[in-house]
């Protein structure tokens, strides 16, 4: 399907190209007969905090593995830094952090040598570099205390903090976050929220997975709305936002009544708790007001009303 | 669009990394101990045992086969490479890919990324070296408290020769030797098991009831066409180490049998590494 | 993509020339040879030159089967010793047991015996080499024609074509009973070495059977120099060493002697029949029950006998006939039959040759 354009990508530096972090064509992963993901095509902007929105068992995480070459993908390609995996793998995965299903360590271990273990196994940090981004590593999570202590014994938050300080021991190009504030108190999301703001300023580009929208509304630049296995929407967080139908919301004590006419006129309307919002997609506020004064329905109050992400999120995953 | 050029973690550092880890776990250190014991136990033993046989003016087996300072060592290997070292082997294969797996741990390695292929090649340098250390050291143990026990005179063969102290040691290494190199094919069998799933009580499991299925197996003559086939079917061979003169032919089939298991799991293992996902 | 295409490529390849390298190993050496050529010989010139053949120097591995029918192998364990000669009448032979060893050297002035089991040494010292000229008293050709002349007036002797025995080209010299015979045993087969006419494997197969009763031979034979010390022994520290020597026998020994002397002569060993036919027919002294009790050294009550009955059941068959009853035992190369009233016959022949044999005997 893409793969006409992927190898003008791969082959020429003279096709300009947007600067993409990652970007994915046609991705697709069978486990067995069931389709986990399919038609996933991706882009990450440098420099961007995208947000990987989309409910639980949507394929984020798997999207993820594949990205980071861990699982192979049935189909579609996959490039980061416009180099192709797994080929480059060894090239373009030292600039990448990531913590992927939960913070995994042993726990016979202390934090420094949970974290020293997986220093020596990075190829950007020379062996005498180490202690040192070990230690500032867990400076920057808050785990310095704890440092010497046995993983076992950490709490939920302080093992999720790890994982973050293991993404972390290495200054990254591209950082990703699969469901990072999972099982943190509203301090460790703050926190979390806070290294991520850390990372955008930096210039590092932040892929966070959630299914919290608040999650992703408070971090992101931009969003992509997995559903079922695939992308639904995708682009500026403020794009979405702009170009997500606009509301109107009137406020009527009959609200049966009022959605009846409405639809009778085929303009989609349905009941909210102050009223019912009208759907201003194919229609004008001016022809709704019209249309429920000519059905002699009282109106109180109306007002345009912009949908937030959550609405978004709520729209573009409702299953038919 | 820039150029990356691959970058690796220097091997060094990932293989001392490993051993790092193997020998900071209980489990290792634990096994270890009984093993250093078991020597020592196993020669005062025998020695406890063979005192009221002697005191009737008559020697007992047990001092026959373990009384002395050349039988003592390789009397201990044949009976700790049934069960003690293949465990410890199997123990840290398991933990190797299926217990990094089930902690989360073999992701961050990859994602490093340390390649597949390379990661194999530590995890099988780990594996060797836990197996080879254990057993060096069990049979170092094993000669010094022989020698302690019975002196340096006793080095006495089955065939009734009695060996000067280098030649003894030099018999006590052809069997250390063997029987690491018996090891690494259990090691290697493990590490295609560990490979292969997130479980690791599941590759001890397969790994040690394999052995004892094989050794059920050995003992059924209908099936001898199959007895050339198992990894046990040379175990016995070890004790011809202390025959004199020493017949190397049942030791060369056993280890050339060993480096076909050793070729077979690595292979096994290197193609379910390069597949999975993890 | 092209990195895991070779690495499985490499892996395939590996499993592959890992299963094979088993079955190679798997496969015994040197098997499907065809017979060598051999310069034709005639079974008097083979038998003379075995008879005057001298023992090489030599290392070898013996291995001993049978297939005699009895419930249990006689040889089972005994199926690979290892001997050395230096040509001089020293010899070593050992027979590894799982976790120890019997070892046999005979170092031209003393035999010595090793279990290392037992950590036992016996010392024998016979003061001079025993040799086949010291046995016979004839000289070696003379020797081997007798012999041959002996077996011919029962057997056909012939050169059977060639083998191959542990690698070495070897003439099979097949005996067989004249069809007048009337034994168990279908023919004899020794296979002889043709450069240095050593005997390297002797077949006994029976009437009715593919595979021999008795099997012993050479799987692997190196001729040549062997190392002097294998032929020395010293006692390791630590061994009971018994002493035997033949210039100052104990006197008990004697006198212990002289009781089997005396025991044997008791039993009124007789043979019956010629050549192949040849049955051994004794008495044993009392009758069965009283003298499987004695040989058990009491004969405390019913229980005991109750067992040698049954254990007779369960090895033997029992009978009746002319001579009264009593139980058959049969292999597939011999036949002994014993009464209840403590006759004894022996014989590599059927049970009606037995029959026949103790109705001659008074």
């Amino acid at each position: 399907m893409t793969f006409a354009e992927t190898a003008g990508v791969g082959t020429a530096d003279a096709v300009p190209t947007p600067v993409l972090a990652a970007r994915t064509r046609g991705l697709r992963k069978l486990y067995r007969n069931t389709v986990a993901v399919d038609h996933v095509d991706l882009d990450v902007p440098e420099g961007a905090v995208l947000g990987m929105l989309g409910p639980n068992g949507s394929g984020k995480t798997t999207t993820i593995r594949m990205m980071l070459g861990l699982t192979t993908p049935t189909a579609g390609e996959i490039e980061l830094f416009g180099a192709r995996l797994p080929e480059a793998a060894q090239s373009v995965l030292p600039q990448v952090g990531a913590l992927v299903e939960g913070p995994g360590f042993h726990p016979f271990l202390s934090g420094r040598e949970n974290l020293l273990r997986c220093a020596a196994a990075e190829p950007l940090l020379k062996s005498a570099a180490i202690p040192a981004a070990v230690s500032e590593a867990l400076e920057r999570v808050g785990l310095s205390d704890a440092a010497n202590r046995r993983y076992r014994g950490y709490s939920l938050g302080m093992k999720q903090r790890m994982g973050l300080a293991a993404a972390l021991l290495v200054p990254r190009r591209f950082v990703v976050l699969d469901e990072p504030t999972n099982g943190l108190d509203p301090a460790g999301t703050r926190e979390v929220r806070a290294v991520i703001a850390d990372l955008h300023k930096s210039g590092t580009t932040v892929l966070v997975s959630s299914h919290l929208l608040s999650e992703v509304e408070a971090t992101c630049t931009h969003v992509a709305v997995l559903h079922q296995g695939t992308v639904v929407a995708q682009g500026e967080l403020k794009d979405l936002l702009e170009a997500s139908n606009a509301g109107l919301l009137v406020s009527t004590p009959e609200v049966t009544a009022a959605v009846d006419a409405l639809r009778d006129n085929r303009i989609p309307a349905r009941a909210v708790p102050d009223g019912i919002l009208v759907d201003l997609a194919a229609t004008s506020a001016p022809e709704v007001v019209a249309t429920l004064v000519r059905a002699d329905i009282p109106v109180y109050e109306v007002h345009r009303q912009r949908t937030g992400l959550e609405d978004l999120f709520a729209q573009l995953t409702e299953t038919p | 669009m820039t150029t990356l050029a691959p970058v690796r973690a220097p091997i060094l550092r990932l293989l001392r990394s490993e051993l790092r880890w193997i020998y900071r776990r209980p489990r290792t250190l634990i096994l270890l101990g009984l093993l250093a014991l078991y020597p020592i136990l196993f020669g005062i033993g025998t020695q406890v045992v063979d005192a009221p046989v002697r005191a009737n003016g008559d020697q007992s087996v047990v001092a026959a086969v373990a009384g002395n300072a050349m039988m003592l060592p390789v009397i201990v290997l044949s009976t700790t490479m049934v069960f003690f070292l293949p465990l410890g082997t199997t123990m840290t294969a398991s933990d190797a890919l299926a217990g990094e797996a089930s902690h989360g741990t073999l992701r961050g390695l990859l994602l490093a990324p340390v390649s597949r292929i390379r990661l194999l090649a530590v995890k099988a340098f780990g594996v060797a070296v836990v197996s080879a250390g254990a057993a060096v050291m069990t049979a170092l143990i094993a000669f010094v408290t022989g020698l302690i026990i019975a002196g340096p005179d006793s080095l006495v063969t089955f065939s009734g020769t009695t060996l000067p102290l280098a030649d003894g040691l030099w018999r006590v290494v052809v069997a250390t030797g063997w029987v690491i190199v018996q090891m690494w094919a259990i090691g290697a069998i493990a590490l295609a098991v560990s490979a292969a799933t997130e479980h690791p009580l599941l590759v001890m499991a397969s790994v040690i009831g394999g052995l004892f299925v094989f050794g059920l197996l050995s003992s059924i003559p209908v099936l001898d066409w199959l007895h050339p086939f198992l990894i046990t079917e040379s175990w016995d061979s070890i004790v011809d180490v202390l025959r004199d003169p020493m017949p190397w032919e049942n030791l060369t089939t056993g280890f050339l049998r060993a480096l076909c298991y050793i070729v077979i799991g690595y292979s096994l293992a290197l193609a379910r590494m390069v597949t999975k996902d993890s | 993509m092209n990195t895991k295409k070779t690495a499985l490529a490499v892996a395939g390849a590996g499993v592959l020339a890992g299963v094979v390298g088993l079955g190679i190993l798997a496969v015994p050496a040197g098997a499907d040879e065809p017979p060598p050529v051999l310069p034709s010989i005639t079974a008097e010139q083979l038998v003379e030159s075995v008879a005057n053949a001298k023992i090489p120097a030599l290392n070898g591995k013996v291995s001993a089967q049978e297939n005699l029918g009895l419930p249990i192998k006689v040889l089972d364990g005994m199926n690979s010793a290892t001997v050395w000669a230096d040509g001089q009448n020293r010899f070593r032979a050992t027979v590894p047991g799982r976790t120890s060893e019997r070892t046999l050297v005979e170092d031209g002035g003393t035999l010595w015996t090793w279990d290392s089991q037992k950590n036992t040494v016996t010392k024998h010292s016979h003061g001079q080499q025993a040799t086949p000229e010291n046995l016979a008293g004839k000289d070696p050709a003379t020797l081997g024609k007798d012999l041959l002349g002996l077996v011919r007036q029962y057997s056909d002797v012939k050169v059977d074509g060639t083998a191959r025995v542990a690698t070495r080209p070897a003439y099979e010299l097949v005996v067989t009973p004249k069809p007048t015979e009337r034994t168990l045993l279908r023919e004899v087969r020794v296979a002889v070495d043709s450069e240095t006419r050593l005997p390297l494997r002797l077949q006994v197969l029976a009437n009715g059977q593919a595979d021999p009763a008795l099997k012993v031979e050479f799987t692997e034979l190196t001729v040549g120099p062997q190392d002097a010390k294998l032929f020395q022994f010293t006692p390791p520290q630590g061994a009971t060493v018994k002493e035997r020597t033949d210039a100052g026998k104990p006197h008990n020994e004697a006198e212990g002697r002289k009781g089997l002397q005396d025991f044997v002569s008791g039993l009124n060993l007789q043979t019956v029949g010629d050549g192949w036919d040849t049955t051994f027919v004794a008495k044993l002294p009392g009758d069965l029950n009283s003298m499987l009790g004695q040989a058990r050294g009491d004969g405390n009550g019913k229980a005991r006998d109750m067992d040698v009955t049954s254990l007779l059941k369960s090895f033997g068959k029992e009978v009746s006939g002319p001579y009264g009853t009593g139980y058959v035992f049969s292999t597939k190369v011999a036949t002994a039959l014993v009464t209840t009233d403590g006759r004894v016959a022996v014989g590599a022949v059927p049970e009606q040759v037995l029959v026949e044999a103790l109705g001659q005997v008074k």
